[in-house]
């Protein structure tokens, strides 16, 4: 039998279920012995909240990106971001920084955006400062927000039929009691 | 260049505060095509396609990077095609590497596939990377 195949787990009590076993096995190898130990014996509780948290990215402070970000989950940006950044939920934070296009279901922006923001839900936190349109259905501005640009409502194909046919229904249904 | 800011590794803080660091992390969903720069710790959950340069770079197993790397330390679990830069680099048993690993220290688990030249640098070498040498074939 060989001891050590490619997909068997190695002998390490870090291992969870929930994460693959791959994951876990490399942790304890690494060589730095200081780095390696913050994270080894971390890596019984982070490897949950790794888990966790892998649903949602978080940009820190002294991260820059220069270039696009492309997600079907959460971001969190507290750096900076040149270019553009697309996901569901987008926080900006009040330390960030973002020059491009802000696309997703919702973005609250707490930092600074120089470009465009694009989403179904927008909400500028009183410390945002956005330069730029903000192309929105449905939009939170706090008081101290600043904003330079034209805010667009552009409603979605469906909320557009959903509200227009309604005046039109309501008074065809009124004349004839008024008739009657 | 912009692109490459303050690099030149600190061997000298090597030892000292590595959980200080800021940690950023990068979820499974997400794609980056362009420059990840930062000081402080990066999890790439995702995929990466382009430069990194970090303090520490942890590249968990459901990662992908395409792109050089750059950084102190560097945690290979995952899948990287292109070069590593690093005083310290440990790659894992399920760690799957296509490129040069530059590094000064280096542990490799068994399980790991390698293709690639594994050359050995002294610690000056990274610390006077402001640039990383054209990649030679």
């Amino acid at each position: 039998m060989t001891v050590f195949s490619r997909n068997e787990k190695m002998p390490d009590s870090n291992i969870i279920a929930k994460t693959p076993a791959r994951e876990r096995t490399d942790q304890p190898v690494a060589a730095p012995p200081d780095t390696t130990r913050a994270y080894v014996p971390a890596s019984g509780s982070s490897n949950m909240s790794v888990s966790q948290a892998s649903r949602v990215s978080v940009l820190s402070k002294a991260l820059k990106i220069t270039g696009q970000l492309e997600s079907t989950e959460d971001i969190q940006i507290e750096g900076e971001v040149e270019g553009d950044v697309r996901a569901v939920l987008v926080k900006v934070g009040g330390s960030a920084k973002v020059k491009g296009t802000v696309y997703g279901e919702q973005v609250e922006l707490a930092g600074t955006v120089d470009g465009k923001i694009e989403a179904k839900k927008v909400v500028l936190m009183s410390t945002a400062r956005m330069s730029g349109d903000v192309i929105h259905q449905d939009i939170t501005i706090e008081s101290g927000a600043f904003i330079d640009g034209h805010c667009r409502p552009e409603y979605g194909k469906t909320d557009n039929k959903t509200v227009q046919p309604v005046p039109k229904f309501v008074t065809a249904v009124r004349s004839p009691s008024q008739l009657e | 260049m912009s692109i490459l800011p303050r690099r030149a590794i600190s061997t000298a803080k090597s030892n000292r505060e590595p959980a200080e660091l800021p940690v950023s992390l990068l979820g499974k969903a997400l794609t980056v095509r362009g420059i990840v720069d930062t000081d402080g710790e990066l999890h790439v959950h995702g995929s990466v396609l382009g430069r990194i340069n970090a303090g520490r770079l942890v590249l968990a197993v459901d990662g992908y990077v395409e792109g050089d790397v750059l950084a102190k330390d560097v945690q290979i679990g995952g899948r990287l095609t292109g070069r590593i830069f690093a005083l310290n680099v440990a790659l894992g048993s399920s760690a799957e590497v296509t490129g040069r690993v530059f590094h000064h220290t280096v542990t490799v688990a068994s399980g790991a596939r390698i293709d690639g030249r594994m050359p050995w640098r002294p610690a000056n070498f990274f610390e006077s990377l402001e640039q990383l040498p054209e990649a030679q074939s």
